[in-house]
């Protein structure tokens, strides 16, 4: 059994229905992108979750999500298995959908889908009234906004910067 | 200036230490001996280390974190929170409402905590004697082991200006004529940087990894880093060993494992890991205390804009703080909060603030201007606070913590005592870290919005960094696992030196009472043990003496 599959099967009724996937939706293939997983997926959100953070002009701004991409990586890298598990579970799901409708074409695809549609989406899971939503959101607003702030590339929006201290590494 | 490493030079002048991640084991387990081994390298490990030491025993400190100095602390947060913090920082209640922040490295806790050093207050160990049956703790019998612990650790009144995070929140006081103090802090020839959460990178705090840990082993004890005690092996009412397994760079865990075998064990993994431990070994709990009552001092924030620069990264990052609603109504009455000022770094605040886009990126744009003041809630004591619950989950452990009815009492005078000293020191506007509030513009404003605003899990942001109890000590063994002196009621020549044998939470930062009652346990049980002690040099050396199969129950 491949291993989204078996994700899916595992996490039952409630994180499907509350996450909206329906739990009779065909296993359909995402595409992986090989040692950097769920790149896609962040690349989608990043824009909605730091709107206002990330540079407008194209090429700093390019290099912004690249960094924070690998930061992200280098956050879930980090994680417990525990937490690493539950976090794949809910982008494994988040990819699933995603994929599915991207593939169906019952909508404009997906990495085209307004970043205003997207952000509805995370307000509602947001503003809901279930725990599972609420943690699906604050788990990917987490994720993202730590991994964006971690990297002292992007520490020059807060005029933040560590002290140069005589003798200290850098 | 060079700054120097104790760390490194210790090591260079020959301490025994063994690193699990590098540790060759042998086809069979092999065995490590001495008179006493502790369980973790925190607040509670790293004093009874030094003393036990001092007494002439033999002892052999675990961590399962890694041993980092001075010269790691690069002063980042995505360097630190993986470095030295349990989960990386990240770790949650099972409901992912609050945030815990825990140490785990050498040094535990003490090597990232902010330094702010309080004794036991009077009502909480009145409580305990009265609630608990807890004897030979009174704040008199105290004071003689927190007065060595202070001068141990250098601590003393931070005799700067507090920097203007701090500050707002000693202004807001002035104005109102609330209750206010001056921070003691465990430090000596401080920077002032402020970076005490990412372990000081000039070794000034007087944590453990720069005073007793290096002493201890100055004075020839053995310490095993990236080795995590998993199983206490015991029958009747002794330990006959605990297992340790090594762990690899990542922290994983590695197939190779040492049996430790000693006359006395203690277990300082601090809240949460002892209980775990202990449960995991299966310890004869007949009232099924262990893992019960983990308290947290649940924090809400409040954050507040101002017109002048705070900085609040730069300088000591807690040197004031205000009782005046921690007792108001009593010991058991309705749950009072400590209010206090956290560090503001890059990675805290964007993760404990609301929103995302283009609000949360005009609250971090406003991030030097912004000033925060957190209200620790004192958890335990009222008939309805009755904390958290540890239990085994696979190969894991949970935290259920519900947030019940008198929490959310707390938390909502709590918004409102902050927004109003916000104010009252001249903020332009408060924000409530709580969904659904918004900036409010005037006390006025604030105080009707935070009377009806909702609070809930997963809306409301609450974290702590203070986690407690889980394995209570006292007299009445209906209620407590341990004795006043920490020793186990069941097991004869097992002892709990952490927080986590606080039978309620305290209402004050933890680390000076442990500290101090740990002293006083260490030196009790020194004296039990030393007596016989064997000469130190058959202490360990730090490869390992293979001696078969270790002893195991009958
Ligand atoms: C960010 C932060 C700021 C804080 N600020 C303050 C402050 O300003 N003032 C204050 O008084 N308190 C503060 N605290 C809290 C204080 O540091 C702790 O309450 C105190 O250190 C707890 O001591 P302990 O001995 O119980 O456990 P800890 O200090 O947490 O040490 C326990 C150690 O045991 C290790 N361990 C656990 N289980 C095992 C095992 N099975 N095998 C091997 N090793 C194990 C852990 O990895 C850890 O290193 C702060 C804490 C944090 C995290």
């Amino acid at each position: 059994m491949n291993r989204r599959k078996f994700l899916l099967t595992a996490l039952g009724g409630t994180a499907a229905l509350a996450l909206g996937v329906s739990l009779y939706q065909p296993q359909l293939d995402v595409e992986d992108d090989g040692d950097k997983p769920h790149r896609i997926l962040f690349s989608l959100l990043m824009p909605v979750l730091l709107e206002g953070a990330l540079p407008e002009m194209a090429v700093p701004r390019e290099a912004a999500v690249n960094r924070t991409l690998d930061a992200i990586e280098a956050t879930i890298s980090v994680l417990p298995t525990s937490q690493r598990d539950e976090l794949e579970q809910l982008l494994d799901l988040l990819e699933n959908r995603l994929g599915l409708l991207l593939l169906t074409g019952n909508m404009t695809p997906l990495l085209l889908r307004s970043p205003a549609e997207l952000a509805s989406q995370l307000e509602s899971w947001r503003q809901s009234g279930l725990a599972l939503l609420n943690q699906a959101y604050l788990g990917l607003r987490e994720l993202v906004l730590a991994s964006f702030y971690s990297c002292p590339e992007h520490w020059t929006l807060l005029n933040y910067a560590k002290p140069e201290l005589p003798g200290i590494k850098s | 200036m060079a700054i120097v490493d104790p760390i490194y030079e210790g090591l260079a002048s020959g301490w025994k230490h063994l690193d699990g991640a590098l540790y060759q084991g042998s086809d069979k387990p092999q065995s490590l001996e001495a008179d006493v081994v502790i369980i973790g390298t925190g607040a509670g490990g790293g004093v009874a280390a030094e003393i036990l030491t001092q007494a002439g025993l033999s002892v052999i400190m675990v961590e399962k974190g890694p041993l980092r100095s001075s010269r790691d602390f690069d002063m980042e947060e995505r360097t630190a929170y993986p470095n030295l913090y349990q989960q990386a920082a990240a770790m949650k209640t099972a409901d992912k409402a609050i945030g815990i922040f825990q140490g785990r490295a050498v040094g535990g806790s003490t090597t990232v905590n902010w330094t702010t050093s309080i004794r036991t207050p009077a009502d909480t160990l009145a409580y305990w004697q009265s609630e608990f049956a807890v004897k030979g703790l009174s704040a008199d019998e105290l004071e003689p082991w927190f007065e060595q612990m202070e001068s141990r650790l250098n601590i003393s009144q931070w005799a700067f200006e507090p920097n203007r995070n701090n500050g707002m929140l000693r202004r807001g006081c002035e104005q109102l004529g609330w209750d206010y103090t001056v921070i003691k802090r465990n430090v000596l020839g401080c920077w002032n940087t402020g970076y005490c959460g990412m372990g000081c990178p000039v070794n000034a705090k007087q944590s453990m990894l720069v005073t007793t840990i290096p002493a201890a082993l100055s004075a020839g004890a053995t310490l095993l880093s990236r080795f995590e005690a998993t199983q206490i092996e015991h029958h009747a009412d002794k330990v006959f060993g605990i297992w340790v397994q090594a762990r690899d760079q990542n922290l994983a865990p590695r197939p190779e494992k040492l049996m430790l075998k000693a006359r006395h064990y203690i277990l300082a993994g601090g809240a949460i890991h002892t209980p775990v431990l202990m449960m995991r070994s299966g310890l004869t709990d007949p009232m099924q205390l262990l893992g019960k009552r983990t308290f947290l001092h649940p924090t809400v924030l409040s954050g507040a804009v101002f017109d002048e620069a705070i900085n609040g990264h730069s300088g000591a990052p807690q040197s004031i703080y205000s009782d005046q609603f921690v007792w108001r109504d009593g010991a058991a009455g309705e749950l009072g909060y400590k209010l206090e000022v956290p560090p503001i770094h890059p990675v805290l605040i964007a993760s404990k603030t609301l929103g995302f886009g283009k609000s949360h990126a005009e609250l971090m744009a406003n991030f030097n201007q912004l000033q925060v003041v957190i209200a620790l809630v004192r958890d335990g004591f009222h008939p309805e606070s009755q904390g958290g619950s540890v239990s085994l989950d696979g190969k894991g452990f949970k935290l259920d913590y519900p947030l019940t009815a008198p929490f959310w009492r707390a938390a909502r005078a709590a918004f409102a005592s902050m927004a109003e000293l916000q104010f009252a020191a001249g903020a332009r506007r408060v924000l409530p870290i709580s969904e659904g509030v918004g900036y409010l513009n005037s006390w006025q404003e604030a105080k009707a919005a935070i009377a009806d605003m909702s609070l809930a899990p997963l809306k409301t942001v609450v974290a702590s960094a203070h986690v407690m109890g889980g394995c209570p000590m006292g007299e009445d063994t209906t209620k407590a696992m341990v004795d006043s002196f920490g020793q186990s009621h069941y097991l004869e020549n097992l002892s709990v030196m952490d927080g986590s044998v606080f039978p309620t939470s305290l209402g004050a930062n933890p680390q000076l009472s442990i500290y101090g009652m740990v002293a006083k346990n260490a030196t009790a049980l020194a004296g039990r043990l030393a007596p016989q002690s064997k000469p130190p040099e058959t202490a360990p050396e730090t490869d390992p003496v293979a001696d078969g199969v270790p002893e195991t129950a009958a």
